[in-house]
């Protein structure tokens, strides 16, 4: 028999009990809930972290704004857009499809760099609502989530939304630092390129300018006094100077003209042996000219290139080897084939060239550094530097070689191209 | 002898017109294509035509072709090296030499003389025979020698070669040679003539590499030397 006191407290124990369960179910779910919170969070931050990494490895954040999109209208299940200002001074980029009134909600979004629609302060009667892409003191753009209504999103996902936006802003606004920081040296570079190069051609013009202003000016002064030699004499100063001031304009503005985006060749077939046989009439007529001798391998293809180029560049080359090599010593000018390519090679028994010098002897414009040097470095001015631009204009390249015994090799490469066929019929 | 200097550029204008008067010239002077082609129906006879590209008002094509059209006064272009292409467009459209800025007067006159002495030939040339350098070329015979000994031509080379005679002393530009050579379809076939060309310098030169005979007009075409 059931003692009464027990029955007597059973409807107690059951209560008891009721109440028992269902503390231990509301504690159960709030664990359970604070899991799913805790997982939804963690969550959140590791997309957060994800996206954060690649940004900052982004070369162009701007091309991965439709993944930001994705993210946005994951989280609310609406379709998303966006509107991006990488540059400065440069036009919006539009993504996605807002419509003419979410396009200007997303430029005041932007313009004001603050969040705007429902579940925000401003402008909460809005249908859509407008984040923007915050960088440091600005926004670089806004997103917009459409057809949100009157509902609201959760907060957390709210800062989760606005926390991708901000690491897309930051991101962009890196890039738009980067961007002017590289213009602005740029510009710099050009303005002192420039500078260097007038200071340069003003300095070469100066030195035959002065002979000729001296000749010139004897034979008019003291023209009567002076014997008929000595007036032969001046005259022919003025010439050769106005030859070297011909030789410095011809190269300086082809220099201008290579540098000059899009240039377009006037190519040909053209026979080594001819440019050089041309080449060495020119020189001849130097007095120190007869110096140079030439060598050309026989049965050469022909060679598709700018004849007229091809003669500036090869006058220059014999023009320096002439110049800095002792005036006894031969100058060598020999073609030959290897390879796929066609060497144009003259070679000088000179000083040759310090190896720190190497290089730089093809930059135009470098005299303003050669003050450390003891031994004044051959290319005054532009010389090499219009060589090596005809060369690359032929997709060629110009190199200089240190000779076994002493001199220098400037060997300029020119692919070849498969020749054209020859008339069959005609003998 | 009556010239015409067409020239924009007053100091260079008064300096030529100096020294081709003291060489004894009759030179008049023109600043623009206007003022040329004026003086061209007004003036009567001329000898020759010394004409500068770069003009204020047009690339002196027109007044090539209104030279040509009655009579065949020699006409020298005076270029600058920007208008590259438009020396080359006014020696294939029938200029008979050129001439690069800056010149000396020597390289002027003689220019002068060569163009001088073909005045009025192109139907009948006046020079049909060749001298200079052991070379000789005698176009009615159809004989070339060299130091003496015959020389053999194919048909080609002959007439590539005849060609370059008629004109001797003067450059021949690339299409043109094509289309008096190999005719009018030709005229983008350069290594045509690379070929060529180079076979006669074998066979005619000295020194085939570095020819003092067939001479190269790089990016313009082939001037055989003045004869002498």
């Amino acid at each position: 028999m059931v003692p009464r006191p027990l029955v007597q407290f059973l409807p107690w124990i059951a209560t008891g009990a009721l109440m028992a369960l269902a503390w231990a179910g509301w504690k159960l779910r709030l664990a359970w809930e604070g899991l799913r919170a805790a997982q939804r969070a963690a969550r959140l931050e590791r997309a957060l972290r994800e996206f954060g990494d690649q940004m900052r490895d982004a070369d162009r954040p701007e091309a991965h704004a439709h993944e930001l999109l994705q993210a946005l209208s994951g989280l609310a299940g609406l379709p998303a857009a966006a509107l991006l200002r990488p540059a400065c001074g440069e036009p919006d980029i539009v993504l996605g499809e807002p419509d003419a009134n979410a396009l200007a909600g997303l430029q005041l979004c932007a313009d004001k760099c603050r969040a705007l629609g429902p579940g925000t302060d401003y402008h909460a009667g809005e249908p859509d609502l407008y984040l923007p892409l915050r960088g440091r003191d600005t926004a670089l753009g806004a997103v917009t989530l459409l057809g949100l209504g009157t509902a609201t999103l959760a907060p957390d996902f709210l800062a989760h939304a606005q926390a991708l936006c901000d690491q897309m802003g930051l991101a962009l606004q890196h890039r738009r630092v980067q961007e002017e920081a590289r213009r602005a040296g740029e510009l710099a570079e050009t303005q002192s390129t420039r500078n260097a190069m007038l200071a340069s051609i003003a300095h070469d013009y100066r030195t035959p300018l002065a002979t000729i202003m001296g000749s010139a000016s004897a034979l008019q002064t003291q023209g009567e006094r002076l014997t008929h030699a000595q007036r032969q004499e001046l005259a022919g100063r003025i010439l050769d100077e106005t030859a070297r001031l011909v030789r410095l304009t011809d190269n300086t503005l082809q220099l201008a003209r290579l540098g000059a985006p899009g240039v377009a060749l006037s190519s040909d077939w053209e026979s080594a042996e001819e440019i050089v046989g041309a080449a060495l009439r020119r020189v001849r007529r130097r007095p120190d000219g007869q110096r140079v001798k030439a060598r050309i391998e026989p049965q050469l293809p022909l060679l598709w290139c700018d004849a007229a180029l091809m003669s500036q560049l090869l006058d220059n080359l014999v023009d320096n080897a002439l110049k800095y090599s002792p005036a006894e010593a031969p100058v060598e000018l020999v073609v030959r084939r290897v390879g796929g390519q066609a060497l144009f090679a003259v070679r000088d028994r000179g000083a040759g060239i310090a190896p720190a010098w190497r290089r730089r002897v093809f930059d135009a414009f470098q005299r303003g550094d050669l003050a450390a040097f003891s031994q004044r470095p051959v290319g005054s001015g532009v010389g090499l530097a219009v060589c090596r631009a005809i060369a690359q204009a032929h997709s060629g390249s110009l190199s200089l070689r240190p000779r076994g015994h002493g001199g220098c090799s400037f060997e300029f490469r020119l692919p070849l191209r498969a020749a054209p066929e020859l008339p069959v019929a005609a003998p | 002898m009556k010239l015409l200097l067409v020239e924009d550029d007053r100091e260079l204008r008064v300096t030529l017109r100096e020294a081709l008067t003291v060489e004894g010239y009759e030179v008049l002077a023109a600043a623009s294509l206007a003022d040329a082609m004026a003086q061209l129906t007004h003036a009567g006879h001329l000898d020759a035509v010394l004409l500068d590209l770069g003009l204020p008002d047009g690339d002196g094509e027109e007044l090539l072709q209104a030279l040509r059209r009655e009579r065949s006064t020699p006409l020298i272009v005076i270029s600058a090296r920007q208008v590259e292409g438009q020396k080359i467009r006014l020696l294939d459209a029938g200029a008979d030499d050129y001439l690069v800025k800056p010149f000396g007067i020597g390289e002027l006159l003689a220019r002068l003389r060569v163009a001088l002495r073909h005045r009025g030939t192109v139907a009948q040339p006046a020079v049909t025979q060749y001298r200079r350098a052991g070379l000789e070329v005698d176009l009615q015979a159809h004989r070339v020698r060299r130091d003496g000994a015959d020389v053999r031509l194919t048909p080609t080379e002959f007439k590539l070669l005849a060609r370059l005679v008629r004109q001797a002393g003067q450059v021949v530009t690339h299409r043109r040679l094509l289309a008096d050579v190999w005719g009018a379809d030709a005229t983008e076939q350069t290594h045509y003539l690379r070929l060529y060309m180079g076979q006669l310098r074998a066979k005619l030169e000295a020194d085939p590499g570095e020819p003092c005979v067939l001479l190269t007009e790089p990016g313009v075409g082939y001037r055989i030397a003045e004869p002498g």
